[in-house]
């Protein structure tokens, strides 16, 4: 039953990886026809990485970070640092940015996932500012403080020098692999704990399952991908910014979240990418209100799709193809049936 | 032989007594059942039982081992599965799933890094889920929405989640409260089905129909305290039952 029922799941997921990967590697290419731009692509596979990432913590667990700042703030000043001092090649930077970021995560789970929902939030919230607050103080030296962190010297990979498309597909290499692992984790059998413990985390226990163990290792896996995304924006743009500490960075990854669609994995990047599109080629046309256009949306958003862009896209599915296009596998947030009593 | 031990537990909260001096034995392969009124320290004796309240003083042992200072999960991992009061399950997940989650528990142990598992390697655990699903009679419900059941599909639903696990001990509290004498009859028979698998029960309940039918084994808790200890039969005519459970009226 299962077997036969499981083979068109991985189908799917070759699918939806194909079509994931051709929009993504395009993206230099059709962008520009809206008035985008090749550099605002790499910003947007970036945030992209972030956002995949948070969705494993917020759309999985059901864990709100409002401190994944301290994972990308981090990790870019880390790749800063070896950029600066040590060598022009990312491999070693990013490596160190992964293990600095793994390291971090582990100290801050221990102490954050102790609480749950609004007092994780606030937790993750004050510990991240407390790194924002150390950049700029104790740690001025090596952060350059308020002036951000400046560089010399042009990122290479193995000699290739990382500029302009190079930056890209590496980006978006990575951002592919990234997908694919959460596609791979959602069908896990980790992935479904991860899914239980937002479901119902005491009977996950009474089913002999260590659930700090299963958040512990989630929270770090989402830090991660946080980590790569502050790594590679470093690479991108080589100059570490005190604002990707700072708790708007915080609030931006869960912003996109929101809008996109919490727990879907597509939808916190169709969030991202609207976003960063909305700040940097809309914002033009509208001029100086654009961040009042910006919230107004983002209102009406909530109110009227809870599940965000994907539940649109779902609704909108659901009137084209008459009878609905609700599959037994689909997230089914959107449909409300009647409980049987 | 005897399965579970209680020994002299003692528990009050705030200066009230909800336990004092208990002492009980679960042989292994029979029904117990522990009865008693409202307020007698049933449930308080069942989480003393799997760790979620801790016990002032006294011991539980479980297969000859003490359970005292051990997290709930490995209490469960050790062979122990409980089916609460209100039915506790993962609303948001599939029938299917909620019972797999129990079964990969029982195959993988209480934590493994196995993030990255093709769903083939799981699909015997999906597999053992329907089957389980289906002694259950909820076979056409095994790609829905577990919040969907009715109230009483939500306790067989619990109840396969806890079978699953293949414990060796399984502790129902009420397991048939706010059910319709059709969906209580019906889990009298499911839960005599099982008694044909050998797993010893401890279970909690008000409704005599039920414990009479059930139970081999019956303790009557009142005021804290086991007030009798015995067959059915035995416990039926003891005038202390009758006295503290139903204030003199014949069970």
């Amino acid at each position: 039953m299962s077997a036969r029922s499981k083979a068109p799941a991985s189908a799917r997921n070759g699918l939806t990886i194909a079509v994931f990967a051709a929009v993504v590697l395009s993206m230099p290419f059709w962008l520009p026809l809206i008035g985008g731009y090749e550099a605002l692509a790499t910003k947007i596979v970036i945030w992209a990485i972030f956002a995949v990432g948070f969705d494993i913590l917020l759309g999985f667990t059901g864990y709100l970070s409002f401190g994944h700042a301290a994972f990308f703030g981090t990790s870019a000043y880390t790749t800063g640092l070896m950029l600066k001092h040590v060598s022009a090649d990312v491999l070693p930077a990013m490596g160190a940015s992964i293990l600095v970021t793994v390291f971090l995560a582990f100290l801050l789970g221990v102490i954050t996932l102790r609480r749950a929902g609004i007092y994780f939030a606030i937790l993750t919230l004050a510990f991240a500012q407390m790194f924002h607050v150390a950049a700029l103080s104790i740690f001025q030296g090596w952060t350059g403080g308020d002036n951000g962190l400046t560089m010399s010297t042009r990122p290479e990979l193995l000699g290739i020098p990382m500029t302009g498309l190079n930056v890209f597909y590496f980006a978006a290499a990575i951002a592919i692999v990234g997908f694919y692992i959460a596609l791979r984790i959602r069908n896990s059998p980790f992935g479904l704990m991860l899914r239980s413990i937002k479901s119902n985390a005491m009977r996950l226990e009474y089913t002999g399952v260590y659930v700090r163990a299963y958040k512990q290792i989630g929270f770090m896996i989402s830090a991660v991908y946080a980590g790569v995304a502050g790594s590679l924006m470093v690479i991108y743009e080589p100059y570490v910014a005190t604002k990707f500490l700072h708790w708007s960075t915080s609030g931006e990854i869960v912003i996109m979240s929101v809008i996109g669609g919490v727990g879907t994995l597509i939808g916190p990047m169709l969030g991202a990418t609207f976003m960063l599109y909305f700040q940097n080629v809309v914002q033009a046309f509208i001029g100086e209100q654009w961040k009042l256009v910006l919230g107004i949306i983002f209102m009406l958003v909530v109110i009227f799709m809870p599940g965000g862009f994907m539940e649109g896209l779902r609704r909108l599915r659901g009137a084209v193809t008459p009878g609905g296009a609700s599959g037994a596998g689909a997230d089914s947030t959107a449909s409300a049936r009647q409980p049987a009593e | 032989m005897s399965l579970l031990e209680v020994k002299d537990v003692n528990k009050s909260f705030g200066g009230l007594a909800a336990l004092s001096n208990i002492n009980l034995s679960v042989d292994e392969g029979t029904v117990h059942a522990i009865i008693g009124p409202n307020g007698a320290g049933k449930s308080t004796l069942l989480n003393v039982m799997i760790g979620l309240i801790e016990a002032d003083s006294g011991t539980v042992e479980f297969d000859g081992r003490s359970l005292s200072n051990v997290s709930p999960h490995d209490i469960i991992q050790r062979g122990i599965a409980r089916v609460f009061q209100t039915p506790q399950i993962f609303p948001e997940l599939s029938l299917r799933e909620n019972v797999a989650i129990a079964g990969l528990a029982r195959r993988d142990g209480k934590f493994k890094m196995n993030a990255l598992q093709s769903p083939r390697r799981t699909a015997e655990v999906y597999d053992a889920a329907e089957d389980l699903l289906e002694d259950m009679g909820l076979k056409d419900l095994v790609h829905e929405e577990a919040q969907h059941l009715s109230r009483g599909d939500k306790r067989r639903l619990e109840l396969a989640i806890c079978l699953a696990a293949e414990p060796r001990l399984l502790l129902l509290d009420e397991p048939t409260a706010g059910m319709s004498r059709h969906d209580t009859n019906q889990t009298i028979d499911l839960l005599k089905k099982l008694a044909e698998r050998g797993t010893t029960k401890v279970v909690i309940e008000h409704d005599m129909h039920v414990v009479f039918s059930l139970a081999e084994r019956i303790s009557v808790l009142a005021q804290g305290q086991i007030i009798a200890d015995g067959a059915p039969d035995e416990v039926r005519g003891d005038p202390k039952v009758e006295e503290a459970y139903l204030g003199g009226a014949h069970l």
